[in-house]
């Protein structure tokens, strides 16, 4: 069964003297049947990394294996990948039907054969009557769902995406990407998916790996990558997050004015800390209490998303449910439930209260 | 009231913008063009003679053998000048379009040179190293003591030679940007599905460049048909190209119905390539956004 390895894979541009580095040293190994989405900003080596598996890029190092199988060696048209491109993906002298056929052609299958299989493509993504139309006469988000289709009907052993909803409207692109899950669960084939929306990985991937720099911060389930990050660009990257200067000493972490519990395996030293919004909750004043002026509260449906301005704190954003009521200007008293400290490159340290 | 008399004064501005144009190319162009159409089909006016329609001296310039010698000459220069164009020309402007090498700039400098040079200076140029005892003929007689070169100059290859020089520059440029406007993901994905680099050449690139492809072998052609003075300096006696039998026929035997019939030959052939041109830019505008 298809499954995909990155081995310490590298790429560097530029000249010997000043090479640039796109990837380093990345390991990923992709499970059969998993869809993995690569996430990170633009510029951190995720669309290099996925070329270089479809053989557009070739790697100054390490190796691509699908099933065991180096395809490094392999041109582009060998390779058992097909990848579905962020835009100007359709050859638009070609009719849909011609768009999805031309791979299959190229396959010597019989005229019948192409025929069905073509047909069941447009029905997958939905365009069961498209086939006579030019690109130019598609939307965006149609000519999209061609692209897909033209790259299953391979019935490739990877299924390669280079951010293919970018260039859509928000609302597209949601619909899509649900579509794009399901027809993922229907064929379960190994899917590697390259974007800069968390949004999108979180609710695409069986796994996510977070790249930064070239590298790999992060390789984990939405859920854990979420809850857990590992480093502090995932913790800064994923979600919303609360960074805070602190220092550790004797089993507890000074923020600002406030005391918080640490684990005695922290050292004494300075360390990060970071609150998700909604990992606080509002309590009376008292011990360990902070407290802060509400500058801003927006109402985003199930809950409230509140600015709190904290004297020595600064700006803390908050995640509060619509029972607690807060209006702007008020003061506001509350506890952070739970929170991670990060010390150096070493794995943070959950706190729970 | 005030809507419409913006309306009537955009409209008044529209058209004054394009007036001057107009008339002069109405003026100075359409009307004498049509005036030597009209006087290549009528008869001489005499005293007393009413003139009428004929084709007389279009059966003149056909039954003459070197006026029709002259007429395939510069088809057939056309042709060949043209075809060679595309020989030299497409591998250039493939390798400008896919290579980012530092060399590529350097191509691309040269290449264009052409475009900076005049035809009556490109001429003579060749003249002068390509001639008898030319650079390229003293080289070869003094380095290898070598005295068989055959110059191309006043030869049929001569004009061929400096035609194909002079048009490099214009066609690299409509084919280079026909390439660019192709997008790298258009043939990433084709090599994707499995095409070989032929196949994505032929059934991908070349559909697409269709186009600038016929736009740039419809303006070669009008223009080498119509070439003047690379012919005339560097091309035989006989036979000639048109635009050289034409000056010879106007200037030299006064013979101002006879360069007329010529020019209006030329003209016609011209125009079937011209329409191709016309059809080429105008067509399937609805297809591709």
């Amino acid at each position: 069964m298809p499954t995909l390895d990155l081995i310490n894979l590298r790429k560097q541009f530029g000249s010997v003297t000043n090479p640039v580095v796109a990837v380093n040293d990345l390991n990923i190994n992709v499970a059969d049947g998993e869809f993995l989405c690569i996430l990170g900003p633009s510029g951190c080596g995720k669309s290099t990394a996925l070329r270089m598996v479809a053989g557009f890029e070739e790697p100054s190092g390490g190796d691509v294996q699908i099933d065991q199988q180096s395809i490094v060696n392999m041109p582009p048209n060998k390779r058992p990948t097909a990848m579905v491109f962020q835009k100007y993906t359709l050859w638009p002298h070609m009719k849909v039907y011609d768009n999805i056929a031309f791979g299959l052609k190229l396959r010597h299958l019989p005229k019948n054969q192409i025929d069905q299989e073509v047909q069941a493509s447009l029905e997958l993504v939905g365009l069961g009557k498209y086939g006579d139309r030019y690109p130019a006469q598609l939307s965006g988000g149609e000519q999209q769902r061609v692209a897909i289709a033209r790259a299953l009907v391979l019935k490739p052993k990877i299924l390669l995406l280079d951010e293919p909803f970018s260039n859509l409207d928000a609302l597209l692109r949601v619909r899509l990407r649900e579509e794009l899950r399901q027809i993922q669960r229907n064929l379960k084939i190994t899917a590697v998916f390259v974007t800069h929306d968390q949004e999108e990985a979180l609710s695409l991937a069986d796994r996510i790996a977070v790249m930064s720099k070239g590298e790999l911060q992060q390789l984990d389930k939405p859920a854990t990558i979420y809850a857990r990050p590992k480093t502090l660009f995932v913790a800064d990257f994923i979600g919303a997050m609360n960074m805070l200067d602190g220092e550790v000493s004797g089993g507890v972490v000074k923020v600002g004015n406030q005391r918080l519990p640490a684990p005695a395996e922290c050292v004494a030293a300075p360390a990060k800390i970071a609150i998700r919004p909604e990992d606080v909750t509002v309590t009376q004043t008292g011990e360990g209490a902070w407290h802060g002026r509400i500058t801003q509260v927006s109402d985003l449906g199930h809950y409230r998303k509140v600015f709190v301005q904290s004297p020595d704190l600064g700006m803390l954003k908050l995640y509060l449910p619509k029972s607690v009521e807060v209006n702007d200007g008020e003061m506001i008293t509350f506890k952070p439930t739970r929170f991670l400290i990060f010390q150096g490159p070493l794995p943070p340290f959950e706190v729970k209260l | 009231m005030a809507t419409r008399s913006r309306y009537l004064n955009t409209l008044f501005a529209g058209y004054a913008l394009i007036a001057p144009p107009l008339i002069i190319l109405v003026l100075l162009i359409f009307y004498p063009a049509g005036q030597a159409i009209v006087r290549t089909v009528m008869t001489d006016q005499e005293v007393g003679i009413t003139a009428g329609l004929t084709l007389d001296r279009y059966f003149n310039f056909f039954a003459d053998p070197i006026a029709r010698s002259n007429l395939w000459f510069t088809i057939w220069v056309t042709v060949v000048t043209t075809a060679l164009l595309f020989l030299v020309c497409f591998p250039l402007s493939l390798y400008l379009r896919f290579s980012n090498s530092r060399i590529a700039g350097i191509v691309q400098v040269l290449a264009l040179f052409p475009l900076f040079v005049p035809g009556v200076i490109l001429a003579f140029a060749l003249i002068r190293y390509l001639g008898p005892r030319g650079t390229v003929d003293t080289f070869l007689r003094i380095v290898f003591n070598y005295t068989g070169f055959v110059t191309p100059y006043l030869k049929p290859s001569g004009i061929i030679f400096a035609l194909v020089w002079d048009h490099i520059p214009f066609t690299v440029l409509v084919l280079t940007a026909g390439l660019r406007q192709v997008e790298d993901s258009v043939i990433e994905a084709a090599r994707d599905v499995g095409a070989s680099g032929l196949r994505v050449f032929f059934q991908i690139v070349l559909p697409l460049i269709q186009r600038p492809l016929l736009i740039v072998f419809c303006l070669n052609m009008i223009g080498i048909f119509g070439s003047f003075t690379i012919p005339y300096l560097l091309g035989p006696a006989a036979p000639q190209m048109m635009g050289v039998y034409m000056q010879q026929t106007f200037t030299d035997y006064l013979d101002r119905s006879g360069a007329e019939t010529q020019a209006v030959l030329s003209f016609l052939i011209c125009s079937v390539i011209g329409a191709l041109y016309v059809r080429t830019v105008t067509r399937r505008r609805g297809e591709r956004a």
